[in-house]
């Protein structure tokens, strides 16, 4: 196997694009498990920990762009990440646990897709977006729309994520993220994503998503819209996670059972948006 | 056994918190580990796991492995001798042989230069299977028609590992007299060891003798070296075993693990051969706790007196006995409780079927029919209205009383351990449930927990050294709990020297005198025994030496602090054991030294009293005592568990070491907090869903509770030094009924099945509102 650290992202996609079996080294907390698992062993390993624009963060009047090797550390602790925005900071904070969030970025949650942790989830509530670059220049991506399957993304070969955009979205709106799991630093059997807009008691605006209940984040407008407009009252909030179950499609595993997420679904929905309005209060 | 000379210890080391002397190179990772060693010429072993529960071997094709560059050697059963192992019954071979019993079961065994080269080997193994039906659960492989792991032994079910009857009174009448009767069937987990450290052997032949050593990691040198020289057909001194540091066993190293074929891979290519478990090979391949199904039922009278109870166990000991027919003797023994029950009717089954083979695990049988008893007593206390603390204390025995099968409780501290938790717990007032946090409901719960402590044969031999230091030899291995230190201060505690002066020997078959094994709550106990008898011996032959030196009488004289004998009332008058020992050496006498020897004597069955059937002894039971309790927060949403405070509290006879038997008794607690909520090997169609630490979940430093107070109560009874009982097993037997009485104080579910996932909980809550329950 042969490793390079390049300087640059041109550097990068030149040795991606010059490797058939590259592969890209963020934090590796998952890469170099996989690979000592002998479940993948690339023959080019381009680290990016020398990419000094990959670490950046820089505010914007629309939003917040985030190094894709960020820290979920350093996400978790970055005080700008206020209102919707708190979305991403939350599950950021929540992550596995202290030995995972200092080694594992941002940018390695996006490309990995693993639909049982917090950051996919989380990124498509904030309807954040990333910098993918490639050789034909940089585009944007919906994240929402960069998630194609469980483990896949629409990445082309010799792409990278540069960074990611969380839009600073409405004024007083609040983001929160709530996981539940079998043990604390395990994956979450069901996470809750979501951004909150209260106008006194009525709800103006929301964006649910749900993570581990199928292979990308369950995000369905129906259920959003089901809310927007009442009080948040238990029959708004049953009728709401009914649609995110009944468009879920969660696995049996060793974390819980599929049935058992559908019956976790509305009820983390009910305690999220507690949660979240309470953020709103203070 | 109860006319033991209780001598006070020498001195302040009895009763300290010395430091463990190997805690420093612990935590700084210098400790030296069996994967630690390298020798010249070191080969890597690995194994091949069997892809089948249940499948003929048709046949074997190895050559393409053979064939492979850095590859030194394949062995499959066709290259070992034909002989089947096991504690019990003989029914295991090292690698397969004819059939495959479970999946992952070691069917061929390579050597090669490298890890890496050993393991692509593993994929040229050809081997043709004839895959036969498979039995995955215990009931079911005990009905006529179920298909067959090993051939019949005798009468009865060929998948029957044992079956064991007692009965006591007349326990058919008995249901009549009851005015409540409570009756359940409970479930239990496979339960895995994960000892930090997963199983691992070096082997080395020496090319002059044949002779092999093995380095390894285990609770028992004795054990291994026995059982490599009958698996290998080699006579016992031709193996030598010694044990570094171990990184935890609970069980799981009591018998052999992968010593006998990495010596076998020794042997076959004349080079040393170390193996080490991936994880993933060690929760596959080795053992768990067994899984039990319990079905029982339990009357009392209105005045809260327990009359009768019956039950039904069945232990699923998986492809091999292993240790499961001794699980399944004290699962019954303990089948009735610490109470004194005139009607009982014990049937107990341990069974073969198609899973990875289930044997010793901290409490041995014992957790397993403890949660169902002690779940059913607070269900019985419940129906009764009474206080479930107050119930078990009208019903636990005292001393003198008989255990089930006639044994008399010799120390029966039980009131003294409920008494002191409801104290220590401030139970009453949070029995009235203090205002949970939102969501959330609360509660608390205990049990009342009994134990055995030491079991067969143990030796020492201590000598002091020319310079009076004193050396203490015993075979016994220190799996990480603490017992060198422990045993060095039951040493230095009867001789009345400094720790700095007793060097205690790590355990080495050519030169340790034998232990049985560090299992069964026995080290300290049983150890500990024979080392004062040594010491007294010692102690006899330095008195005889000092009366001819101060010109006194032996009866006089007294061991002083610091290790010196000086006369009694007469402080200027001393000796130091560095000039005894040197008039020993050079005067009269010859070197001070003394060896003591104990087998502990069999369990009594007083069969005029019990109609027994099926039971062996092993010999172990001097019963031992605790009560533990824990406080509860259940989510009304998740069904999710956490514990929020815990006690524990023991009858440790005498404290030898108070901080090292805290961490053991919070230890304990925390494997049974797993036990209780989360750990459970899961299955589907034979194969192993979750054998990583991702799957299998034990708890974190999250995940406890933020206090578990373990509480010591000073009750010296019985051969143990200084009157100190065992306490190892002890703290994790209780913990899972504690858990669950407090779920249904809580929240009113009656947990049945273990662990009480979120999952099971949460059905359980939805169960009792569908029911119209609060």
């Amino acid at each position: 196997m042969r490793y390079a650290e390049p300087e640059t992202v041109e550097e990068g996609l030149a040795l991606l694009a010059a490797h058939d079996d590259a592969r890209c080294l963020a934090g590796g907390a998952s890469l170099v498990a996989m690979m000592n698992a002998g479940r993948v062993a690339p023959g080019m390993l381009v680290s990016l920990h020398r990419i000094p624009e990959l670490s950046d963060i820089t505010e914007t009047g629309d939003g917040l762009w985030l190094g894709a090797m960020c820290t979920h550390r350093g996400v978790a602790a970055e005080p700008r990440l206020r209102g919707a925005m708190a979305v991403v900071r939350s599950a950021a904070g929540q992550l596995a646990h202290p030995a995972i969030r200092n080694m594992a970025t941002l940018g390695g949650s996006v490309c990995l897709a693993d639909p049982h942790t917090e950051l996919p989830a989380a990124l498509v509530a904030a309807s954040a977006r990333a910098e993918v670059a490639g050789p034909g220049g940089r585009r944007l991506v919906p994240v929402e729309s960069l998630l194609v399957d469980g483990f896949r993304t629409s990445l082309q070969r010799g792409e990278l994520v540069t960074r990611v955009f969380i839009p600073r979205g409405t004024d007083g709106a609040v983001g929160h993220h709530l996981r539940f799991s079998r043990v604390s630093s395990d994956y979450p059997t069901v996470s809750l994503s979501l951004v909150l807009v209260m106008d006194g008691d009525t709800c103006r605006q929301a964006r649910v998503v749900v993570g581990a209940s199928g292979p990308v984040p369950l995000h369905v407008d129906a259920a959003d819209q089901r809310l927007v407009g009442t009080r948040l009252e238990e029959a708004d909030v049953a009728e709401a996670g009914r649609l995110l179950v009944r468009a879920a499609t969660p696995l049996d595993d060793v974390r819980g059972s599929a049935e058992y997420r559908r019956m976790l679904i509305p009820r983390l929905l009910g305690r999220a948006l507690s949660q979240a309005r309470e953020h709103a209060h203070v | 056994m109860s006319s033991h000379p209780k001598p006070e210890p020498v001195g302040d080391v009895v009763g300290a918190s010395v430091p463990k002397p190997d805690a420093r190179e612990k935590v700084t990772g210098r400790a030296v580990y069996t994967d630690d060693l390298r020798v010249p010429g070191m080969l890597h072993g690995v194994l091949l796991g069997s892809p089948h529960a249940h499948a003929r071997i048709l046949s074997y094709d190895t050559s393409l492995a053979k064939a492979l560059p850095g590859v030194r050697a394949v062995l499959t059963a066709e290259d070992l001798p034909p002989v089947d192992i096991g504690a019990v019954i003989k029914d295991q071979p090292l690698l397969a042989r004819g059939k495959v019993r479970y999946v992952g079961e070691p069917v061929a065994a390579v050597a090669a230069v490298d890890p890496t080269t050993a393991r692509r080997a593993l994929e040229l193994i050809r081997v043709q299977y004839e895959v036969l039906p498979p039995v995955f659960d215990a009931e079911a492989a005990l009905r006529p028609d179920a298909p067959v792991l090993h051939a019949p032994r005798g009468p009865g079910h060929p998948n029957a590992a044992s079956h064991i009857r007692l009965i006591e009174g007349e326990p058919d009448g008995a249901w009549a007299k009851c005015d409540v009767i409570i009756e359940d069937v409970y479930e239990t987990p496979a339960q895995q060891h994960i000892y930090l450290e997963p199983c691992s052997t070096l082997a080395e032949v020496d090319p002059d003798t044949g002779r092999i050593t093995l380095h390894t990691s285990t609770q028992t040198a004795f054990r291994v070296q026995a059982i490599t020289a009958e698996a290998l057909a080699v006579p016992m001194s031709r193996i030598r075993v010694l044990v570094p540091r171990v990184g935890g066993a609970f069980g799981g190293k009591v018998e052999s693990t992968n010593q006998p074929i990495t010596a076998a891979l020794a042997l076959a290519t004349g080079a040393p051969v170390k193996m080490t478990f991936s994880r993933t090979d060690d929760m596959t391949m080795m053992r768990s706790r067994h899984g039990a199904r319990i079905h029982m039922r339990t009357g009392a009278t209105r005045d809260g007196r327990i009359l009768a109870r019956q039950v039904r166990i069945y232990f699923d000991t998986g492809a091999y006995a292993d240790d499961g027919p001794f699980v399944a003797n004290i699962g019954s023994y303990f089948a009735r409780g610490p109470y004194r029950i005139p009607h009982v009717d014990v049937e107990c089954w341990c069974v073969y079927t198609n899973k990875l083979r289930a044997g010793a695990f901290r409490g041995f049988g014992n957790p397993q029919i403890h949660f169902a008893s002690e779940v059913q007593v607070d269900r019985l206390a419940e129906a009764l209205g009474m206080d479930p603390i107050e119930l078990r204390l009208r019903n636990a025995l005292e001393t003198g009383e008989k255990w089930l099968g006639g044994a008399p409780v010799e120390s029966g501290t039980l009131h003294a351990c409920l008494e002191r938790a409801r104290e220590v717990s401030d139970w009453q007032r949070r029995r009235q449930r203090a205002p949970p946090a939102p969501g959330k409901r609360r509660g608390i719960g205990m049990a009342a927990v009994a134990h055995v402590s030491g079991l067969l044969g143990s030796s020492a031999t201590v000598r002091i050294n020319e310079d009076g230091s004193v050396n203490v030899s015993t075979g016994a291995v220190d799996t990480g709990q603490g017992s060198d230190t422990a045993l060095a201060q039951v040493a230095a505690g009867a001789l009345g020297v400094p720790l700095s002066q007793l060097h205690f020997s790590r355990p080495d078959t050519d030169t340790s005198p034998y232990d049985w094994c560090t299992g069964g709550t026995r080290t300290t106990f049983t150890v500990g025994h024979v080392i004062t008898q040594a010491c007294e011996q010692v102690r006899e032959q330095l008195f005889e030496h000092a009366s001819a030196m101060l010109q006194r009488p032996v009866q006089q004289l007294e061991l002083r602090p610091g290790g010196h004998v000086g006369v009694r009332g007469e402080p200027g008058t001393s000796v130091s054991f560095g000039a005894i020992s040197g008039y020993a050496l050079y005067v009269a006498g010859g070197p001070i030294l003394a060896s003591a020897r104990w087998l502990f004597p069999a369990w009594q069955l007083d069969t005029q009293r019990t109609h027994v059937e099926g039971l062996t002894s092993m010999g172990n039971g001097f019963f031992v005592f605790a009560a533990q309790v824990a406080e509860v927060e259940v989510d009304e949403l998740t069904g999710h568990v956490e514990v929020l405070e815990a006690w524990s509290v023991h009858d440790v006879g005498r404290v030898i070491n108070p901080a090292a038997a805290e961490g053991q008794i919070q230890g304990g607690f925390v494997q049974g907090l797993g036990y209780a909520l989360t750990e459970e090997l899961l299955w589907k169609e034979g194969h192993l869903l979750n054998p990583t630490m991702g799957g299998y979940k034990v708890p974190g430093a999250l995940d406890v509770p933020r206090a578990i107070h373990s509480v010591l109560l000073e009750h010296p009874a019985g051969p143990g030094p200084f009157g100190a009982k065992g306490v190892a097993e002890v703290s994790l037997v209780g913990v899972a009924p504690a858990i669950c009485n407090a779920i249904r104080h809580a929240t009113g579910a009656n947990i049945r099945r273990i662990p009480a996932t979120g999952e099971r909980v949460l059905r359980e809550l939805l169960a009792r509102e569908t029911q119209g329950g609060h």
